[in-house]
């Protein structure tokens, strides 16, 4: 597990808490039971976390768990290669 | 009539906020779009400005985070140096009944809704001393009607109209302008989500039901009330609440037939 899947299951925890188990690659975010606002405030929390910008034009297509930390991780990657 | 004035419009990247931007940059205004969660729709919206022959900037900040909130105006400070408009216009929140309202979303809707009224004006204010300036604040009907599961967005409306008027006598001398403008359903996607209602529901029937006017606001129908109160000639008009709902809250069982 790369340590951008930990930070985000350390996020989705704290600001849902739901348990870390549901966090599976193919779980949805009705799996996790988090409502929309949960759903904002992780993406925002992310975002000052990894230093990127997660806009909701993204955030709409994530249909996963799996999705999600897919498109966190090429963000970061992304990044990395600019800097 | 706003040629060199420097206005910040937050929430612009689309509906109501949007509007306005656009109607501020078509009266001569260099436009600052600020946006939370919709970058690609605030870049269109300043590339719309800006094809009006004015500057546009787009600056992201949850306008509800003190730390961001004061981002921003660094941003704004050191780019233009000065403010003359400041629209208060980004909102957000939940359709929830009051029993089922958390504290997570109590909190939410009250920093960005109403908190961040307070905390731009602050900054605001000091890019505007010694010139004085414009400040409004987009509301709505909710702030004193009771609109289903519009509990706490209703009660943070109600705190920016009270807001409104403390600040518009705290800055009177300093030739701050301050008023709001209250909207009845206007049908941006916000509109939609907050009022629960699908756009198929809201077609020439509905219109003539709930608003005397005969059709519901638009956009652009608040954008030219804020374009008016920041001009020169609404300088006496402070701390006011300016309804613009085509007459639907005047009439609580709706409109009978048409004219009444």
């Amino acid at each position: 597990m790369s340590a951008i899947e930990e930070t985000i299951k350390d996020t989705i925890v704290k600001i849902v808490h739901c348990e870390r188990e549901v966090l599976t690659p193919t779980a949805t975010f009705k799996d996790m039971k988090a409502d929309s606002l949960d759903m904002v405030q992780v993406l925002v929390a992310l975002e000052d976390e990894l230093g990127i910008e997660i806009p909701d034009e993204d955030a709409q297509k994530f249909q996963t768990f799996g999705d999600f930390v897919a498109y966190m991780e090429a963000k970061v990657a992304k990044k990395k290669g600019n800097a | 009539m706003l040629k060199g004035k420097v206005a910040l419009v937050t929430g612009s990247s689309r509906g109501i906020g949007r509007a306005i931007a656009l109607k501020l940059a078509e009266k001569g205004a260099d436009v600052i779009v600020n946006f939370f969660r919709r970058r690609q729709a605030a870049e269109q919206t300043a590339k719309d400005i800006e094809t009006l022959g004015v500057t546009a900037k787009v600056i992201k900040a949850n306008v509800g985070d003190p730390e961001k909130v004061n981002e921003m105006f660094d941003i704004i400070s050191s780019s233009f140096g000065r403010l003359d408009i400041f629209i208060n216009n980004a909102a957000s929140g939940m359709p929830r009944s009051a029993l089922d309202l958390d504290t997570k979303g109590w909190d939410w809707t009250m920093d960005i809704n109403a908190k961040a009224f307070l905390l731009c004006t602050q900054r605001a204010v000091k890019l505007m001393e010694g010139r004085g300036g414009k400040i409004v604040t987009v509301t709505s009907l909710g702030s004193h009607l009771v609109l289903p599961g519009y509990t706490a967005i209703g009660v943070s409306k109600a705190a920016l109209e009270a807001l409104t008027r403390y600040l518009a006598i705290e800055l009177a001398a300093k030739s701050i302008c301050v008023n709001a403008v209250a909207a009845s359903l206007v049908t941006t996607e916000a509109g939609m989500l907050y009022a629960g209602i699908a756009k198929e529901q809201l077609g020439d029937a509905f219109a003539w039901q709930t608003t005397p006017a005969g059709r519901l606001v638009t956009p652009e129908d608040i954008a030219n009330v804020v374009a008016f109160l920041c001009s020169e000639e609404a300088f006496m008009i402070r701390g006011q609440v300016i309804v613009v709902d085509g007459g639907t809250s005047l009439v609580p069982f709706g409109v009978m037939s048409k004219g009444g």
